[in-house]
């Protein structure tokens, strides 16, 4: 696993027009991700096990991957757009949202609840916190990249960023919107692949392989990079590349871990699904240390 | 005579210069759908997006989520074949896309079952956010249009391939849900809607020299307004259906779940295509399935005279 971690050189630090200037050095930066990546962690895993189901492997294998977008990357004013495509990590999601002070830490308790806003897949009809609904996989690249073209269209200057699982590649409808994307050269669209090669059955490899996936998806006109998907720096830098590559979309291939808490901690044995016992999220959350939730 | 989905590209064309949201998002069937004219007009609104329907579908949700008003058109089979695509990102995600689907029922004809439209019905009125809107004739077709272009809810446009005469005046007024006689008479209404309008009528016309005479209702957008069609159809001993679309889970459902609901007896009969559907010119087909003129002043003949209940299919 590890030996297939490849980290693109560093590259200067961003220089996304849109971005607010904080004024913050890098270290600064990073630290806060880092901290803001644990609260979500903290978060996501208690409001799974309050609701007593959920996908805690696949919430937290792209943990880093929405804070490092969620908390820095993205416009800051709200003008990008960010499509979770694999709508089974909605709890990451909806984790980010109260950490970013968006939705109210109160409705922890409601995920997968009757009536709730928080679904146990996003639904854009009872939350509008929630660029688009989706839960049925493979379909969110293609409402990413409708929204990416009408922007082009009015030529707003903005990004839409799109977080698709591994395993999410299978579906067909992900290569018809590959191949428009990279026929249409829709360069305002960052696609975020969470490689933690493990889906519901097995295993990517036992499932359906997609290797030699980087060589498909720069066949299919897409810029190609692949990074460590828990690295704050080397997302954040992959992230802030991808915009600058005006001539195609861009797509990072993010290595994750199912499960991954931290370093060399991984729960449930990186399991797709698995069930939070008291015993599991206690040591969790210890793990995760003191957090306001 | 002209058939809606012509009506439909001339029609686009024209809101779409009043309406500069409007696009359209095509899957290689420009020429077949009529929006060849809208893609010469306006090429930068017109998205190829190529023999990908579920992607196409995708796309037109997120340019309708960004505000724009896009028609996405293809063979009406193709589309609603892409049920779980529009029930999550039309349906669940609310986007103001207008689904144009086109060839509708048997009239496809030669090209077989693959291709015909007997189910978009059934699969678009399962979903409680989208009308289904389906023209008569050009006149009708031109007033969803510009109905249509006016809000930003979920559509589907049932359009259809054959040449047909006019039924309306042109003063005509769509509203919504709401049934339209386009025939009066007594005893006995008939519901139809789109190109089943106009033989339906012919139908009536052939039963002149026996008598009956029936009202003749375009049921043309659904759902149906269910107080304003019960009061209309209340008035009648006979209510009968003819569509060209599968027995179930169409107009015929729609009508029926109508009368039931009403406060006093009524015999309702409702025809259809009960299998697949086949190749075979659509005359032949038409004809085989008894949902030509003669096909249909025959049933209601039949079921009107001898006055027996009758929930049938297509003779086999």
């Amino acid at each position: 696993m590890t030996a297939s971690i490849t980290y693109l050189d560093a590259l200067p630090p961003d220089r996304h027009p849109n971005l607010v200037d904080d004024g913050f050095e890098l270290p600064y930066r990073l630290s806060r991700i880092a901290q803001l990546s644990n609260d979500v962690r903290a978060h996501l895993l208690k409001m799974i096990h309050l609701a007593g189901s959920g996908h805690v492997g696949s919430s937290l294998s792209c943990v880093d991957l929405v804070s490092v977008l969620k908390f820095d990357q993205m416009d800051a004013s709200g003008k990008d757009v960010f499509v979770l495509s694999k709508g089974h990590a909605a709890p990451t999601w909806y984790a980010a949202l109260m950490v970013a002070g968006e939705l109210d830490p109160a409705e922890i308790g409601t995920l997968r609840r009757i009536d709730s806003r928080l679904q146990g897949h996003p639904d854009r009809t009872r939350l509008d916190l929630v660029a688009v609904s989706t839960g049925a996989l493979g379909q969110g690249l293609s409402v990413a990249l409708g929204r990416a073209q009408a922007r082009r269209l009015r030529g707003a200057d903005s990004f839409v960023y799109c977080l698709v699982g591994d395993g999410e590649l299978q579906e067909g409808q992900m290569w018809e919107a590959l191949m428009y994307a990279g026929a249409r050269g829709l360069a305002n669209v960052v696609l975020i692949v969470d490689y933690n090669r493990s889906q519901n059955d097995g295993t990517l490899e036992e499932i359906m392989p997609l290797h030699p996936l980087p060589e498909k998806l720069r066949s299919f006109h897409w810029h190609v990079q692949e990074v460590n998907g828990h690295s704050h720096l080397a997302i954040r830098d992959a992230v802030a590349n991808a915009r600058e590559n005006w001539m195609q979309p861009s797509v990072i291939i993010a290595h994750t871990r199912k499960g991954y808490l931290g370093p060399g901690q991984i729960l449930l044995n990186g399991s797709h699904s698995g069930a939070l016992t008291p015993e599991v999220y206690e040591d969790a959350i210890s793990y995760l240390g003191q957090v306001s939730v | 005579m002209k058939a809606t989905r012509d009506w439909f590209g001339d029609a686009l064309v024209d809101v779409a210069a009043d309406h500069e949201n409007v696009l359209v998002v095509n899957c290689d069937l420009a020429s077949a759908t009529k929006t060849t004219r809208f893609k010469q007009t306006f090429p930068e609104r017109f998205f190829e997006i190529g023999i990908a329907e579920a992607n196409a579908i995708g796309v037109a949700a997120g340019l309708a989520q960004e505000g724009y008003r896009p028609f996405i058109a293809s063979f009406g089979h193709f589309l609603t074949g892409k049920f779980l695509e529009i029930f999550q990102s039309v349906g669940l995600n609310n986007a103001g896309v207008v689904l144009v689907g086109t060839h509708a029922g048997l009239a496809i004809g030669k090209d077989g079952p693959t291709q015909m439209g007997l189910r978009d019905l059934a699969l678009m009125r399962s979903l409680p956010n989208v009308e289904v809107l389906q023209p008569a004739d050009g006149v009708e077709t031109r007033a969803m249009l510009a109905y249509a272009v006016t809000h930003d809810r979920p559509i589907y446009l049932r359009l259809c391939r054959q040449p047909q005469r006019e039924v309306h005046d042109q003063d005509y007024q769509f509203r919504p849900g709401h049934p339209d006689v386009v025939s009066h008479g007594t005893e006995v209404a008939v519901v139809t809607m789109g190109a089943m309008v106009p033989v339906v009528l012919d139908a009536v016309e052939l039963l002149a020299p026996t008598g009956l005479r029936p009202t003749v209702v375009n049921a043309s957008s659904l759902p149906l307004d269910v107080p304003a069609t019960g009061d209309l159809l209340r008035q009648y001993r006979h209510v009968l259906v003819f569509e060209d679309h599968f027995i179930r889970g169409g107009l015929i459902d729609e009508i029926g779940r109508i009368v039931l609901g009403l406060d006093r007896h009524i015999r309702f009969h409702a025809w259809g295509v009960d299998d697949y559907g086949q190749a075979g010119s659509p005359e032949e087909l038409y004809e085989r399935y008894e949902l030509d003129a003669p096909g249909v002043a025959s049933r209601i003949r039949a079921v009107t005279g001898a006055n027996t209940p009758e929930i049938g299919g297509s003779k086999q």
